[in-house]
C-alpha cells in the first residue's frame, strides 16, 4: 500500500500503532497539506492531516518531533492535537490523526471577514480569555507555537470557546520549526530577520489577535500602508522595519482611515482606557523595534477579566457597554454613564483588578478566590434608591470590615451594602475594598 | 448590540487573471473543458475568500481569437458575482496573442487599471493557455508586458493544449516548471482547475512554510514548489472519472 501524496476515497492507511484507518472524506486543503475524515474499523471518526512531503528538507526529522508532541500531549482541551501518527515508511508521505472539528465553532478568518458574529459581548470577551489562557498553559508546558494567525483558531460565537488547530508546528522553547508564520502576525524581528519564532515573537502575534478579536482591525495597518502594491518588500517596512501601530501615543501618522479601516475607527473609543493602554504598549515603538514590554498572558488575563467585569448596560438605553471603573464612559448613542464607585482588589501580576459598582455587574470566582475561572459566577451588584449591594453568589462566606472597624459575615445568598471604604475579605487573602469617585 | 456590529476588516485584492485562447482550433471538447473548468474553479475560490481575512481573490477573464476581449469587463468581479453572470466562451478565430499581451499590460497597473484598490492588492495571479502559434506579434507586446511591475512579481502559469507553442507559453511565465502540458481535453479541465486552485492559493495565502526559495516575491517560483508538492500535474486517468469528485 504505497501512500501517495494525495489520498483516495476508500484507500487504507496504517497508524504508527498498526491500527488501521480508512479515508471517507476530503475536510480542507492548505498549503502543506490534504485534511480528510477518516475512519477505525469501530465507526470512530477522525480527521487525517496529509503532508506534502517535498515541503519538508528533512521530513524523518519533522515525524519525529510530532511524535515527541504526540507523546508530550496537549496542553490544554482548547488544542486539537495530534493523537497518532501514520507509519512511517522510507520516502513516502506521511500524516497524524487528530479530532474532528465539533459543529458549532467557526474559522476566526470568518469572524474578520464578518461572515460570523459574536452572540454577545461577553462571548466576545470570553474567546480573547480563552485564547489567552491556551497559550498560557502552551507556554507553561515549555512550547511555542510560531505560526500564531487567524486561521489557526475557531470560535464558538455563542460562548467564546475556542478551538486551537494546526499545532504541528508548536515545539519546544529554544527550537525552531522551520515556520516563519503569516506575515501580518509575524513578529517585527521576525520579518526583520532578526530572530527566529520564540516565546516573545508568540506574545506579539497573541496581541495582533487579540486586537483584530476586539477592536476588528490590524494594528498596523492604517495611513501609512495604504500603497498600490503590496510587495515583500512593504511587507517588511510595514510590519518588520518601520511598524507603526495606528493608535501611536505619540505618532499619529499612521491613523486608522475611515471607512477603510472602519471597525477601528467605530469601536477602539468603546473600550476602557485600560484595554488602549495594555494594546498601545503591546505596539510601542520600544516593543516594535525592541522587543520590551510585551505583555505576559497573565498580563492579559487580568486586563481581560477587567474588561468582563466592566460589561454593564446603559441604563439608558440598555446597550451593553465596558464601564470604567474610576472615570466616565459614554455609550454609542452618546449617554454619558459614571459608576458611584468600584471595588478594588489587590493588583494581580501588576494589574490593577476593578470592577465598576453598577447595576448587574459580575462578580467571578477569579475575584472571589484567586482561580482562573472566568467563567463560574460569584457574586452580582444589585441596585436600590440610594444603594448598591453585593449578593453572594459563591458557596463560601465573606467577611466584611467597615471602616469604623464593625464588623460582619455574609453567608452565600445574603446580600451586603456597599457602603463607602467597606473592606470585603472573600477568603485566601483575595480582599476588595469598596471605592468612591 | 453596537459592540458587535463590526464590518469586514480591509482585505488586500488578489487579482486572478485568466487569458483564454478561444481561437477556432479550440472548438469542441477543449473549449468545454475550458468552460466546465472555469464553473469548477469559482467555488473553490469563494470558499478561499471566506476563509482568508487577509487577502480577497477578484477574478478577470480575457479571450483571445481575433483580438482580446475581457469577458468580465473593465473591472475585477468577485467569483461569487461572476458565477452567477457566467456564461460559456466559444472557440472561434485566429491566435491574437499579442494583443492579449498588450491588453493585459495595460490593466496592470493601478492609475488605469485593474489593480486601483484602496487598501493596495497583493501580486496577481496571470494565468495563460492556449493551444496554438500566436498569429500576430506577440513578442514586442511580451517584451513590453516584460517590464511592467505587476507582471514582474505576479504569479504566473500556463497551459499549453494540444499544437500550442509551450516555448511562448515559457517565456510568458518565465519558469519552465508552472507551464504545463496536455493534449487530452478530460485533463485539460483537470490541468486548469490544479493549476487555477494552486496558483490563487498561493497567491492569496503568501507562503508561510519556509521554501528553498529565497526570493519571496518571486511568486512563480512558489507555484512552481506548490505544483511539485502535490506532486506536479495531476496524472492523467483512463478511468471515468466524476468531476465533481475532489479526490
Amino acid at each position: 500500500m504505497a501512500n501517495s501524496v494525495r489520498l483516495k476515497k476508500f484507500q487504507q492507511v496504517e497508524l504508527a500503532d498498526g491500527r488501521t484507518v480508512t479515508v471517507t472524506d476530503k475536510l480542507g486543503e492548505g498549503g502543506q497539506g490534504v485534511v480528510y475524515r477518516v475512519k477505525f474499523d469501530t465507526g470512530e471518526e477522525k480527521a487525517l492531516k496529509w503532508y506534502f512531503i517535498s515541503y519538508f528538507k528533512e521530513p524523518k526529522k519533522f515525524y519525529n518531533h510530532l511524535a515527541e508532541n504526540i507523546k508530550a500531549g496537549a496542553p490544554s482541551a482548547a488544542f486539537i492535537w495530534p493523537e497518532q501518527l501514520t507509519k512511517w515508511i522510507d520516502g513516502e508521505s506521511f500524516g497524524y490523526i487528530m479530532d474532528i472539528f465539533p459543529a458549532g465553532y467557526e474559522s476566526f478568518s470568518k469572524f474578520l471577514n464578518a461572515k460570523v458574529n459574536f452572540k454577545s459581548v461577553k462571548a466576545m470577551v470570553n474567546a480573547a480569555l480563552n485564547i489567552v489562557s491556551a497559550f498560557k498553559s502552551l507556554h507553561n508546558k515549555g512550547y511555542n507555537y510560531q505560526d500564531l494567525n487567524d486561521g489557526n483558531f475557531s470560535i464558538n460565537p455563542a460562548t467564546g470557546k475556542v478551538l486551537i488547530c494546526d499545532n504541528d508546528n508548536v515545539v519546544g522553547h529554544g527550537q525552531y520549526s522551520g515556520v516563519l508564520g503569516k506575515a501580518r502576525y509575524m513578529a517585527p524581528e521576525v520579518v526583520r530577520g532578526d530572530k527566529q519564532p520564540d516565546k516573545n515573537t508568540d506574545r506579539y502575534s497573541l496581541a495582533v489577535i487579540l486586537f483584530m478579536l476586539l477592536i476588528g482591525d490590524h494594528p498596523l495597518e492604517g495611513m501609512k500602508t495604504n500603497v498600490p502594491a503590496l510587495t515583500n518588500k512593504y511587507d517588511k517596512r510595514f510590519f518588520g522595519t518601520q511598524p507603526l501601530f495606528i493608535y501611536d501615543k505619540d505618532n499619529d501618522s499612521n491613523a486608522p482611515v475611515p471607512g477603510l479601516h472602519q471597525n477601528a475607527v467605530t469601536f477602539w473609543k468603546y473600550f476602557p482606557s485600560f484595554i488602549k493602554d495594555a494594546f498601545q504598549q503591546s505596539f510601542s515603538q520600544d516593543s516594535l523595534l525592541n522587543i520590551r514590554g510585551r505583555l505576559l498572558e497573565q498580563d492579559w488575563f487580568n486586563i481581560l477579566m477587567r474588561l468582563k467585569s466592566s460589561i454593564v448596560r446603559c441604563p439608558q438605553c440598555g446597550e451593553e457597554i465596558f464601564l470604567e471603573s474610576d472615570r466616565e464612559t459614554g455609550c454609542s448613542k452618546a449617554h454619558k454613564i459614571k459608576p458611584v464607585g468600584y471595588l478594588n482588589f489587590t493588583k494581580r501580576s501588576n494589574q490593577a483588578v476593578t470592577v465598576p459598582i453598577f447595576k448587574d455587574a459580575v462578580l467571578y470566582d477569579y475575584h472571589v478566590s484567586g482561580s482562573e475561572d472566568f467563567e463560574t459566577v460569584a457574586a452580582v451588584i444589585h441596585e436600590k434608591p440610594g444603594k448598591f449591594g453585593l449578593e453572594n453568589k459563591s458557596s463560601k462566606s465573606w467577611f466584611v470590615t467597615a471602616p469604623s472597624g464593625q464588623s460582619a459575615t455574609k453567608q452565600p445568598g445574603e446580600i451586603l451594602v456597599l457602603g463607602l471604604g467597606t473592606k470585603i475579605d472573600f477568603g485566601n487573602n483575595n480582599i476588595a475594598t469598596v471605592v468612591a469617585n | 448590540m453596537v459592540m458587535l456590529d463590526k464590518v469586514q476588516t480591509v482585505r488586500r485584492m488578489c487579482p486572478v487573471i485568466f487569458l483564454l485562447d478561444t481561437s477556432g482550433s479550440m472548438e469542441g471538447a477543449p473549449i468545454g473543458a475550458v468552460n466546465s473548468a472555469i464553473e469548477g474553479v469559482l467555488p473553490e475560490l469563494i470558499s478561499m475568500n471566506d476563509s482568508n481575512a487577509d487577502n480577497e481573490i477578484k477574478v478577470a477573464i480575457m479571450s483571445f481569437d481575433y483580438g482580446a476581449n475581457w469577458i468580465t469587463g473593465d473591472e475585477l468581479v468577485s467569483p461569487e458575482d461572476l458565477k452567477s453572470s457566467w456564461k460559456d466562451v466559444y472557440a472561434n478565430g485566429l491566435t491574437a496573442m499579442g494583443a492579449a499581451f498588450k491588453e493585459l499590460n495595460q490593466k496592470l497597473s493601478a492609475s488605469h487599471g485593474f489593480m486601483q484598490r484602496a487598501s493596495g492588492s497583493v501580486a496577481p495571479v496571470l494565468f495563460l493557455l492556449s493551444d496554438g502559434e500566436p498569429t500576430d506579434d506577440y513578442q514586442s507586446n511580451l517584451n513590453t508586458l516584460k517590464q511592467n511591475a505587476w507582471y514582474k512579481v505576479a504569479a504566473r502559469v500556463a497551459i499549453g493544449y494540444g499544437e500550442s507553442n509551450d516555448d511562448v507559453l515559457r517565456e510568458f511565465t518565465g519558469n519552465k516548471e508552472t507551464v504545463l502540458h496536455t493534449d487530452n481535453p478530460e485533463d485539460l479541465k483537470k490541468m486548469i482547475r490544479f493549476v487555477a486552485i494552486t496558483s490563487s492559493r498561493v497567491a492569496s495565502t503568501g507562503s508561510s512554510a519556509v521554501t528553498p526559495n529565497n526570493n519571496p516575491d518571486d511568486n512563480t517560483q512558489n507555484v512552481a514548489i506548490a505544483i511539485q508538492a502535490q506532486g506536479g500535474a495531476p496524472t492523467p486517468t483512463l478511468a471515468p472519472a466524476d468531476p465533481d469528485d475532489p479526490f
